[in-house]
């Protein structure tokens, strides 16, 4: 699965996306966290309950929002994750 | 009087070129506040629904609050409230900086004027004393030379707000602008200009007491803190400008008059390709510490860059020349025009040549040259640009073909840069919006950007979170406090409630706050019904109705669907019909 970054996400990883192989939510910011360190003080909780801080939020293929760390994700999803605040 | 307050405010007759102070009752305070919602109290007290936006006894108020002049963060701001001249509606934009301060310090909690003067002027008020002097030599003159010229002429410690050709020349989108920032949307700077109004001109010395200053001290110094947390940080380090990628992801970027939600260009245009190549500088407000504003260098200046101005100026006109929306911006900041208006307009008229419904075959999508010759045309009303001065809405129908189904409008207002079909909560926003397409007084945009609605199918369950936004956008621009700051609070009513008893020394509560942001938005719909509104004017343009999104087909609203969450709306309001604001 594939993961894009946007705004300060994109910043703070230095990269527009990357690939990572996870079954949920919760395993794929694990990952996240394990390979962008910068990212790690953006994403809290223990074990299967990882979350992201609230200044960030994913998108599950930019159809729908998506908190949850036992959201289900395939191979061929794509993960997208961007400040929460989206005013302009 | 409550501490915060003056308690009165000052009532300017340009025509006689004299000022009267006049009382402000304690209860109208509390109940109102200030910016917008002592705005649109007293504009209604003044009959305002009933005039002409253009005639002489118009009003048009610069409401300050009870928190500018205070350590709290990002609240040196004002409100600017009048008829729309584009709407024919309630109209109230806000701008940040040291005119808030000074104005204050002139001892009024708001100023009003009224009238017309003999000749192009400007007002001075020096510590309340008022006067007029002819401002005939600054005919033409860009917004920033009048500040310039202005604070040669009177000196440095004078704060003034003005306006640009644009509003000299009556377009109904023309800006009043202070220091660069612009009370940008509605028109308040033609409304300005039928009063041959050049710029206000103020200092004073007038200060007011805290009620509580240890508490409010300690306060600001907590809000300080926070505002330079993770919540504020889009802003401070990338600014507005990085929605921009972001919503073409999402297929919200509304390109080429809203034919589509996705433009080809939209990375050249991102503020990671303008850092790129261009160098940067931050600036922020007085009494600011987010810091939003990132000024990229362009020729021999710079130009301030925000998300709104970046959509509206090139993926709405197709434009994908950096250079040349940037160069656009600066212009429309130099004329004093809305930025949003000027390239929903622009935009609109490109579409119409491009259907056969206009004659002006150079106006094309996507020629930063066209897009600049279009916004000097509307400047100066030559040309073409006397048509598209007046707004879409009115050009539509004057161009007719039933291009009204085209032009990006709600109320007369230009939709700003969310594109409805695929962000659905916010469309009902644009289309209840007092104000007309609207992203400031409705936050709706949030929830679609949230777990709490599928944005390309909301359902009446969208309808409750956008009446919250709507409320606390009506609270934050009568305390009046910046809404880059809302993703700071934890309780946003009860911390705002402490601002207020600190400043003022009111036993008010969080509740008495939700009743008091409900009343300020059932004032500026009561102004609305005054001034002539119907059910009919809450909707969006046939476009958004009856065709989904080329680059999203799931992005689809109908006539139907939006009545419903319309009515929805209302009926969570307590609406029941025509007569039926407080």
């Amino acid at each position: 699965m594939q993961v894009e970054f946007f705004g300060v996400p994109r910043e703070r990883a230095g990269v527009s996306e990357l690939e990572l192989q996870a079954d949920t939510l919760g395993q794929m910011l694990n990952a996240l966290a394990a390979k962008v360190p910068s990212l790690g003080p953006f994403i809290g909780g223990e074990g299967r309950d990882l979350r992201l801080h609230s200044s960030f939020i994913a998108s599950l293929n930019g159809d729908r929002f998506v908190s949850d760390p036992g959201t289900p994700l395939g191979q061929n999803d794509r993960v997208l994750i961007l400040s929460a605040d989206a005013g302009g | 009087m409550p501490f915060g307050y003056h308690g009165r405010y000052l009532r300017i007759d340009v025509s006689r070129g004299v000022g009267e102070y006049v009382p402000l009752d304690e209860m109208v305070l509390r109940q109102y506040l200030g910016g917008s919602g002592l705005g649109v109290r007293l504009l209604l007290d003044e009959g305002a629904p009933g005039f002409d936006p253009l005639s002489p006894e118009a009003p048009i108020v610069f409401a300050f609050s009870p928190l500018v002049g205070s350590p709290l963060t990002t609240s040196a701001k004002f409100a600017v409230v009048s008829k729309s001249p584009l709407t024919e509606r309630i109209n109230d934009s806000l701008a940040s900086s040291g005119f808030a301060v000074a104005g204050k310090r002139c001892g009024c909690d708001a100023l009003m004027i009224v009238g017309r003067a003999p000749e192009l002027s400007v007002v001075i008020i020096d510590d309340g004393d008022v006067r007029l002097e002819s401002a005939v030599e600054h005919r033409g003159a860009t917004c920033r030379e009048t500040e310039s010229a202005l604070r040669s002429r009177l000196g440095a410690n004078f704060r003034i707000a003005s306006i640009g050709p644009a509003g000299e020349n009556l377009v109904r989108y023309a800006t009043v602008s202070h220091d660069g920032r612009h009370a940008g949307r509605g028109g308040s700077g033609a409304v300005l200009g039928s009063k041959d109004i050049k710029a206000i001109a103020l200092r004073g010395t007038q200060t007011t007491e805290w009620a509580h200053p240890r508490e409010l001290t300690e306060l600001s110094r907590s809000l300080s803190k926070r505002s330079f947390g993770p919540a504020t940080a889009k802003y401070r380090e990338l600014g507005t400008a990085t929605n921009l990628l972001t919503f073409n992801r999402f297929g919200a970027l509304p390109t080429r008059n809203f034919q589509s939600g996705s433009f080809e260009e939209a990375a050249s245009l991102s503020p990671e390709q303008l850092t790129a190549t261009r160098s940067k500088t931050r600036d922020s407000c007085v009494a600011c510490t987010i810091g939003c504003e990132h000024i990229y260098s362009l020729g021999d200046g710079g130009v301030r860059v925000e998300y709104e101005s970046l959509f509206a100026l090139g993926s709405l006109c197709g434009v994908g020349d950096a250079d040349a929306v940037l160069r656009a911006s600066k212009r429309c900041d130099e004329l004093g025009l809305d930025t949003i208006s000027a390239g929903g307009t622009i935009a609109f008229a490109m579409e119409c040549v491009e259907r056969g419904w206009l004659d002006e075959a150079w106006l094309r999508f996507g020629s930063g040259d066209v897009l600049l010759r279009a916004i000097e045309l509307i400047g100066s009303r030559e040309g073409i640009g006397n048509l598209l001065a007046e707004g879409s809405r009115r050009a539509a129908y004057a161009i007719g073909h039933g291009s009204i189904a085209i032009a990006p409008q709600v109320k007369g207002l230009e939709i700003p840069g969310y594109e409805p079909r695929a962000l659905q909560t916010m469309a009902l926003g644009f289309a209840v919006g007092a104000r007309g397409a609207d992203h400031n007084r409705s936050g709706a945009y949030e929830v679609d950007f949230s777990d709490k609605v599928d944005r390309r199918h909301v359902t009446l369950d969208a309808v409750r979170h956008a009446i919250e936004t709507e409320d606390k956008a009506a609270l934050m621009d009568s305390l009046i406090m910046c809404k880059f700051l809302r993703g700071v609070f934890t309780d946003f009513y009860a911390e705002s409630a402490e601002m207020l008893r600190d400043v003022t020394g009111w036993d008010v509560s969080a509740d008495e706050l939700r009743e008091t942001a409900r009343r300020i938005v059932s004032a500026r719909r009561q102004f609305n019904l005054l001034a002539g509104w119907t059910p009919a004017e809450d909707t969006l343009p046939e476009r958004f109705l009856n065709t989904p999104l080329p680059n999203d087909p799931a992005a689809s609203l109908n006539r139907e669907r939006l009545d419903d969450l319309v009515a929805e709306y209302h009926r969570q309001r307590g609406h029941s019909g025509a007569h039926d604001a407080e």
